[in-house]
C-alpha cells in the first residue's frame, strides 16, 4: 500500500466510525438542546439498541455469519430491523423521559443528570443479566461485496453504514427545520417559557426529543452490530463516552455540531492510530476536546446559550 | 493503607489462630469420635463475571470435582472441605477487576477457617492478590495464571512481602509460553516478519513481551508493537496499518475481551496473515462469538500438556461432562490438578496429627509431589510448576462437532519446541 491508498482507507474507517459516533451524539444534543441536561443513559439506550437489533435479525432466522441474503430479502429484513429497533429504543427513550425525568424536571441541581446516571447503570446490568456476559456473535446478512478504490478497500457494509447514516441525519434536519414540530422544538430550545405562552406543547416538545434521540441511538446499535460483527453488554461505554465527546466539540446543543464533531472524532481515531499509536487514542482524542473548549467554550458550531429565566 | 489493613488482618487471623490452637486440641479428646469432622474451607477465585466467565466455569468445575470426589470418599479422616467461590469478574470492568480480587483475597484471608484456595484465572488479578495472601499466608495454587512475575524472585518484595512463596501453578508461565509460539512459527512455519499487539493486561503485555524477546533472539523481524484499549469497538485502524506494513504474522498478547474483536476485525482486514497468541485466547467465546470463518487458522497455545484427548483420561472426562453438562478444557484439568495437590497436602498435614493451618499446608503443598492427571506435580523455589510443557493448537473448524466445542475445533499440533 502506498501513502497515499493508506491515507485513502483509514478515511474510510474514519467515516464509519464517524458515521456512529454522530448518530449517537445526535441524540445527547437534542435533550441538551431542550433541557440542557445530559443524559447518561443514552450510552446504554446504544446498547440496548444493539441487542433488540440482534434479536430482530435472530427472528428472522439469521445467526453467526451463515446466512447471506441479496436483493428483496435482504432490504426487507434490513428495512424491518431498523424499524423495530428505533421505534423500540425510541420508546425506551421516552419511557426514561416519562418515568424517571419528568417528575424531576423542576429540581435544580444535578438530580436529573444523576438519575441518568442510574439508568444507565440499570440498563447495563439488566442486559448482563439477562443475557450474560460474552460477547454475542451478530448476524451479517450482506453479501462480502469489496470495491478496490486505488489501494484501499471499501466494503458494501460501510457504504451502506455511510448511506443510513446520512439519510437518518438528513431526515433529522429535515424535521427540525422543515416541520411545524421541529419549530417548535427550536423555539422552546431557544426559550421553553416564551414557547410555551405561545401555545407550544412543551411536554411533547421534549417527548419528541428523546424519541429521535434514542430511536437514532438504536439505529447506531443495529448499524454498530451490523459493522463489527459482534456486540456485548459493554458497548455502551466507551462508543457513548466518544459520541458525547464528539457533541461537545461540535457545540453540545447544536444539530449540526453533533454531526460535525462525530465525523471529526471518528477522522482523528483513525489518523492517530495510523500515525501515532492506537494505544494513545483516548489521549489524543480528549487533548484536541480541552483544546477546542479552552479556546472555543461553546464548541466549533455552537451558540452562546440563551439567558434563561 | 491496604498494606496496612491486611497486615492488621493477618495479624488478627494469627491470634485467632493462637486461641483457637489453644482450645481445639481440648475439645478434640473430650468428644472424640462424638464431634463432627472439622470444617476447613478451600477458596476458590475465578473471573465468573465478564467475556471469561466461559472458561472460568468450566475451571470453577474441574476444581469442584477434585474436592466432591474426595468428600464422597471421606478422603481425609476427622475433616471435611467447605469450597466458598469468590468471583473476581466485575460488570463494570466486563472482564476480571483486580480491584474486586483484591477484595477476594482479604476476605479469604479474613476467613480463619480458609486453609487453601484455587485461582485465580487472570493474572492480573493474580498480581493484585498475591500481596494480600503472602501477608495473610495463605497458599494460592493457579491453574490458569500464567504472568511470570507474580513468582519471579527479583518481585519478591511487591508479589511476596510476607517472605514465604504462597503462589504455586500447576501450568508453566509466559516466560515458557510466549517463546513457545515464537519458536514454533519460526521453525515450522519459517515466520520472518511479524507485527505484535498487546491488550494493555498484566497478562497480555508480560506475553507479548515475551513473545518479542524470542522472536527477536530467533530472527524474526519485529516491524511493530502497539497497544488495544480492550473495551473500544474498533480494531480497523490498527489493522490497517498492518496491512499495510504486510508482517509474515501477527502475534496477540491478551484474553478474549479484546480477542474477538481483534479475530473478527482481522479476518475482514488482514485475512492471510498468520494469527496466533496464547492460553488467552482458548475459549468457547473465540469458536462462539467471533466464530467462524474469523476464528479460523489462530494458532494458541496453553501453558500445559494437551490432555483431553488423551485415551487415558477418558473416563475423567465422562465423569466431569456427566457432571457439569459441558466438556472440560485442559485448564478444567489443571484446576483439577490444583484441587488435587491441595487436598494432598491437607491429608498430609492431617496425618501427621497436627492442627490443620494455613502455614502447615502452604509448608506442605511446597514439598509437595502429587501424582496428577496431568504427571508428577511439584513446584520449585518460587512455586513455579517444575514441569513446563507448553502446547500449540491450531483452530481448524470441523462442522461435524458443535462450534464451540474446544476439544475439536482446537487442533491439537504438538508440544511447543523449547528453543
Amino acid at each position: 500500500m502506498t501513502n497515499f491508498d493508506l491515507l485513502l482507507q483509514q478515511t474510510i474507517n474514519g467515516l464509519s466510525l464517524g458515521a456512529m459516533y454522530a448518530l449517537l451524539a445526535l441524540g445527547f444534543t437534542l435533550v441538551y438542546g431542550i433541557l440542557e441536561l445530559i443524559n447518561f443513559s443514552h450510552f446504554n439506550v446504544f446498547m440496548v439498541g444493539s441487542f433488540v437489533g440482534l434479536w430482530t435479525l435472530q427472528m428472522f432466522g439469521l445467526s453467526g455469519q451463515d446466512v447471506i441474503l441479496t436483493g428483496l430479502p435482504l432490504a426487507g429484513v434490513l428495512l424491518a430491523a431498523f424499524a423495530v429497533t428505533m421505534l423500540a429504543s425510541g420508546a425506551l427513550g421516552v419511557a426514561i423521559e416519562r418515568l424517571c425525568l419528568r417528575p424531576l424536571r423542576d429540581v435544580k441541581g444535578p438530580a436529573a443528570m444523576i438519575t441518568t446516571i442510574g439508568v444507565s447503570t440499570i440498563l447495563f446490568n439488566v442486559i448482563l443479566l439477562s443475557v450474560g456476559a460474552d460477547s454475542k456473535n451478530y448476524p451479517n446478512p450482506l453479501p462480502t461485496v469489496r470495491f478496490q478504490l486505488a489501494g484501499a478497500v471499501l466494503d458494501l457494509r460501510v457504504i451502506l453504514i455511510w448511506i443510513v447514516a446520512l439519510l437518518l441525519m438528513a431526515g433529522l434536519w429535515l424535521f427540525v427545520q422543515r416541520s411545524r414540530l421541529g419549530k417548535a422544538m427550536r423555539a422552546t430550545a431557544q426559550d421553553p417559557e416564551a414557547a410555551r405562552m405561545m401555545g407550544v406543547n412543551v411536554d411533547r416538545v421534549i417527548v419528541i426529543a428523546f424519541f429521535a434521540g434514542s430511536a437514532l441511538a438504536g439505529a447506531g446499535g443495529l448499524i454498530f452490530g451490523l459493522y463489527y460483527n459482534y456486540t456485548s453488554f459493554l458497548i455502551g461505554f466507551t462508543t457513548g463516552l466518544r459520541a458525547f465527546t464528539a457533541a461537545v466539540l461540535g457545540g453540545i446543543g447544536s444539530v449540526p455540531g453533533a454531526m460535525a464533531g462525530g465525523v471529526i472524532i471518528g477522522l482523528v481515531e483513525a489518523m492517530g492510530g495510523q500515525f501515532i499509536a492506537t494505544a494513545w487514542t483516548d489521549v489524543i482524542i480528549f487533548s484536541i476536546l480541552v483544546l477546542v473548549l479552552v479556546f472555543r467554550p461553546t464548541g466549533l458550531f455552537g451558540r452562546l446559550a440563551p439567558v434563561k429565566s | 493503607m491496604i498494606t496496612r489493613r491486611a497486615a492488621i488482618e493477618a495479624a488478627l487471623g494469627a491470634g485467632a489462630a493462637a486461641v483457637f490452637g489453644a482450645v481445639h486440641p481440648v475439645l478434640a479428646q473430650a468428644a472424640d469420635q462424638v464431634v463432627a469432622d472439622q470444617v476447613l474451607k478451600v477458596g476458590i477465585d475465578l473471573s465468573l463475571t465478564g467475556a471469561d466467565a466461559e472458561s472460568a466455569t468450566r475451571i470453577k468445575d474441574g476444581a469442584l470435582l477434585a474436592f466432591e470426589e474426595a468428600e464422597a470418599k471421606h478422603e481425609i479422616p476427622g475433616y471435611r472441605i467447605e469450597v466458598v467461590t469468590y468471583d473476581d469478574g466485575t460488570a463494570t470492568a466486563g472482564q476480571y477487576d483486580p480491584a474486586q480480587a483484591a477484595t477476594n483475597a482479604r476476605k479469604m484471608v479474613s476467613d480463619h477457617d480458609v486453609v487453601a484456595a484455587v485461582g485465580p484465572q487472570m493474572s492480573g488479578a493474580g498480581k493484585a492478590m498475591a500481596p494480600i495472601l503472602s501477608q495473610g499466608g495463605l497458599a494460592i495454587i493457579t491453574p490458569a495464571s500464567t504472568n511470570p512475575d507474580i513468582t519471579d524472585p527479583r518481585f519478591a518484595p511487591q508479589y511476596r512481602p510476607g517472605g514465604k512463596p504462597v503462589y504455586f501453578r500447576t501450568v508453566t508461565t509466559d516466560t515458557y509460553q510466549g517463546p513457545g509460539l515464537a519458536n514454533y512459527w519460526s521453525d515450522t512455519l519459517h515466520v520472518k516478519t511479524v507485527y505484535i499487539l498487546d491488550d494493555g493486561g498484566a497478562f497480555g503485555v508480560g506475553l507479548a513481551d515475551a513473545f518479542q524477546k524470542r522472536a527477536e533472539q530467533k530472527g524474526i523481524k519485529v516491524l511493530g508493537r502497539d497497544r488495544l484499549d480492550a473495551k473500544a469497538a474498533d480494531y480497523t485502524t490498527v489493522l490497517t496499518k498492518i496491512k499495510s506494513l504486510n508482517p509474515d504474522a501477527l502475534y496477540f498478547g491478551g484474553v478474549l475481551q479484546a480477542g474477538v474483536k481483534l479475530a473478527k476485525q482481522s479476518y475482514d482486514i488482514i485475512p492471510k496473515v498468520i494469527k496466533g497468541g496464547g492460553d488467552g485466547m482458548m475459549g468457547p467465546e473465540m469458536l462462539t462469538a467471533a466464530g467462524f470463518p474469523a476464528a479460523e487458522g489462530w494458532y494458541v497455545t496453553i501453558a500445559s500438556p494437551h490432555l483431553t484427548e488423551d485415551d487415558r483420561m477418558a473416563d475423567w472426562m465422562k465423569s466431569y461432562k456427566s457432571r457439569f453438562g459441558v466438556s472440560p478444557d485442559d485448564y478444567a484439568i489443571t484446576a483439577y490438578d490444583a484441587g488435587l495437590v491441595i487436598i494432598d497436602a491437607i491429608k498430609r498435614v492431617a496425618a501427621t496429627g497436627k492442627l490443620v493451618t494455613r502455614d502447615a499446608v502452604r509448608d506442605a503443598i511446597q514439598v509437595a509431589d502429587v501424582k496428577t492427571l496431568q504427571g508428577g506435580v511439584s513446584f520449585d523455589a518460587n512455586g513455579d510448576l517444575k514441569d513446563r510443557t507448553v502446547s500449540v493448537f491450531h483452530i481448524k473448524h470441523d462442522p461435524s462437532f458443535p462450534a464451540d466445542d474446544l476439544v475439536h475445533q482446537y487442533r491439537y499440533l504438538g508440544v511447543a519446541p523449547t528453543s
